[in-house]
């Protein structure tokens, strides 16, 4: 593999990172697979343009905008559509989730149609260095997803909240017995995954195009990083990325592009049938 | 409540049931035909433009008294560019509106998806799409496409492309059978020894273009040639700069429309791109211009408009000729209005109309370009044209007349 591939795969692993630890943190508190992220993630990209293209503001401005939009918009649609259906199975709220996401979809199409889009910032020429070429937006990618992981890390391992989000995650009920207000932590954990699927949306359109299919591409790889980790895991899903980066990149070299989109659902498939709990999920016991 | 029923109220009843379907034969009959135009979606660009010259040609025959004694009616419907879309809104337009045609499809995916509903129905077929499989798709002879298939546009590009002095190329196409073919023409014009690796494809909607990128552009190749549509080849051509690519960079002009610029900024100057234009020299083109509103910048314009008001006075004059609105009847009229020598050449359908009732033969030469038509109904040749972005406008390298 060159040393080109291993840049293109962390630039991929450094895109799919922070939704995927988002999707994971959902998952353990909703416990249901949210399939409405793409759409988050589109609405993140949108925002972003309309403060950035529209409004003239600079990208770094926007992108805070689009963040703090975007988490209002995960916010409310759990208000809305999931905190009402919270008694439903998985499967019930998956499907909801899936309408959910068109719905969202459908409304930013109707507003800014199905044309393609831009921020308004230039192009970059890469830097070189040995035979690979990476350009500082990539870079930036990349340490911003890096410290994100950090960020989140701290936030869970060492501050109350997070600590009050883990012990929400693990068991509801006996974190509300410890007096822990499951409602406002579930608040505070949709709202902080609406920030990074905003950050992620805003990522998106500078390393693709703004569509309002955007965010729905980026779907299967998130899965699949998620699950690659173990689902519920953060750090897992970190290191799901990197791995779902990888594999994208290492599997052109064997099989043809065409089947490149098939490499995230092969994982998944794969990990279900071998390791349902993926790589730093814990087992759960049923009863 | 009690119903009476007295003998002088069940008379004006009766009177008023029989008079009712004279009344309804006495309303001047109608001619229906669909106009089903991608106004929204990856054709937005271009829709619009059809749809309203389809409208125009409509509005000027009905003015002039309509065709064989009746007016058209247009009923209009946007296909988004997206056959689901497109194959509900050709039920209703031949099921609830009962149209004679449906005209004005852009993409191949609508044209082909609609195909099924309209062939079963008799439904007279018009479009500008290129994919080689709707000849074989129609097994009634009641398609015209206004159109060159993809084969075409690849060896038209890669011949002006090739007069650039460009030598060595890479490729890669999008999935899908338009480009796929479109790649395949341009290898038949350069040569498989013009090539620095083996030709591949990538699909739509990919969460990275990365790697094709960097396997497109490994050998350092002069041209790399990309056959797409304008959401992937923006995200493809981004990737393309980013990683250093210096060489030219050729694909069609469908995907380097306004939207592709706006997006990509000044990094778009210096892509080539080509596309099938209108005859700009032709009187009929000229005449477009003005019922357009548009001033003769010497440059094309309308590309697809154009066709669109070739499909309808095509679809009138044929209607006309057939004397009836006879399907079969009315495409085969379609070659004798248009396709031939020997006959009176027209530029609009007004002097058709007029060429036809004065019992002459008529060749319909059109604003899109001649609309000579081959056995199958596919357009026999439309002149092609290379630009490149330089400041981001497009500026005209060659044009190839045909």
């Amino acid at each position: 593999m060159s040393l080109q591939l291993l840049v293109n795969a962390l630039v991929n692993a450094a895109l799919i990172a922070p939704p995927a630890m988002a999707f994971s943190l959902l998952f353990g508190i909703l416990r249901f697979p949210n399939f409405a992220i793409g759409a988050y993630i589109t609405v993140g990209a949108f925002a972003a343009y309309s403060l950035n293209v529209s409004l003239g503001l600079p990208l770094v401005v926007a992108s805070g905008g689009a963040m703090i939009i975007t988490a209002v918009v995960v916010w409310l649609t759990h208000v809305v559509v999931f905190r009402p259906m919270q008694d439903q199975s998985p499967v019930t709220l998956l499907v909801v989730s899936i309408a959910a996401a068109f719905i969202i979809e459908n409304v930013i199409r109707l507003f800014y149609s199905a044309d393609v889009r831009g921020f308004n910032i230039p192009l970059e020429r890469p830097w070189k260095f040995m035979d690979a070429r990476i350009t500082r937006e990539q870079v930036e990618i990349i340490i911003f997803s890096g410290l994100i992981a950090v960020g989140l890390h701290f936030l869970l391992a060492h501050t109350r909240i997070g600590r009050a989000m883990r012990a929400v995650a693990d068991n509801p009920m006996l974190a509300a017995i410890r007096g822990v207000n499951a409602t406002w932590i579930t608040a505070f954990t949709t709202a902080l995954c609406g920030l990074l699927f905003g950050l992620t949306g805003v990522f998106a359109g500078l390393d693709l195009v703004i569509e309002p299919l955007v965010g729905w591409n980026l779907t299967i790889p998130i899965f699949a990083a998620a699950i690659l980790g173990g689902i519920g895991s953060p750090y897992g899903a970190m290191v799901g990325a990197i791995l779902v980066g990888l594999a994208e990149e290492a599997t052109f070299l064997i099989i043809p592009s065409t089947y490149k989109v098939g490499v995230g659902f092969a994982i998944i498939a794969v990990l279900l049938l071998v390791r349902p709990q993926g790589l730093f999920g814990t087992l759960e016991i049923k009863k | 409540m009690k119903l009476s029923f007295t003998r002088r109220g069940l008379l004006a009843g009766s009177t008023a049931a029989l008079v009712t379907p004279s009344i309804l034969r006495a309303q001047p009959a109608e001619i229906a035909i669909g106009s089903l135009t991608p106004n929204t979606g990856g054709g937005g660009p271009f829709g619009p433009n059809i749809t309203a010259s389809h409208k125009r040609v409509v509005d000027a025959v009905n003015a002039s008294g309509g065709v064989l004694d009746q007016q058209i009616r247009l009923f209009q419907e946007n296909s988004e560019t997206n056959p689901e879309t497109a194959v509900r809104a050709a039920d209703k337009l031949i099921n609830v509106n009962q149209v004679l045609g449906i005209i004005g499809t852009w993409s191949s995916s609508v044209t082909l998806g609609i195909m099924p509903k309209c062939q079963s129905a008799n439904v007279i077929q018009m479009c500008t799409s290129s994919s080689a499989d709707i000849p074989v798709a129609d097994k009634k002879g009641l398609v015209f496409n206004f159109q060159p298939l993809s084969p075409i546009w690849g060896r038209a590009i890669a011949n002006l492309a090739k007069g650039r002095g460009i030598e060595k190329y890479a490729m890669m196409a999008l999935n899908n059978d338009f480009t796929r073919s479109m790649m395949d023409g341009f290898i038949e014009v350069v040569g498989k020894d013009a090539l620095v690796q083996e030709p591949f494809y990538y699909n739509a909607g990919q969460s990275s273009y990365r790697s094709e990128v960097t396997q497109l552009i490994s050998q350092n190749p002069e041209a790399v040639f990309i056959p797409s549509y304008v959401a992937d080849f923006t995200a493809v051509y981004k990737e393309i700069f980013r990683q250093g690519y210096e060489g030219t960079v050729i694909t069609t002009s469908l995907s380097t429309g306004n939207q592709f610029k706006d997006a990509v900024g000044a990094a778009a100057d210096g892509v080539i791109h080509g596309f099938p234009v209108p005859a700009i020299n032709s009187p009929a083109y000229k005449e477009y211009l003005g019922e357009a509103g548009l001033e003769d910048t010497g440059s094309v314009q309308h590309p697809f408009g154009t066709a669109g008001r070739d499909q309808m006075s095509t679809l009138l004059l044929a209607i006309e000729k057939a004397g009836s609105t006879d399907r079969a009847a009315i495409a085969k009229a379609v070659w004798d209005v248009t396709t031939g020598e020997g006959k009176e050449t027209v530029y609009n359908v007004a002097d058709g109309l007029a060429a036809l009732r004065a019992g002459k033969e008529i060749n319909y030469s059109g604003a899109s370009g001649s609309t000579e038509f081959d056995e199958e109904g596919m357009v026999l040749g439309r002149d092609f044209q290379l630009s490149e972005i330089k400041d981001g406008k497009d500026v005209v390298l060659e044009r190839l007349e045909f």
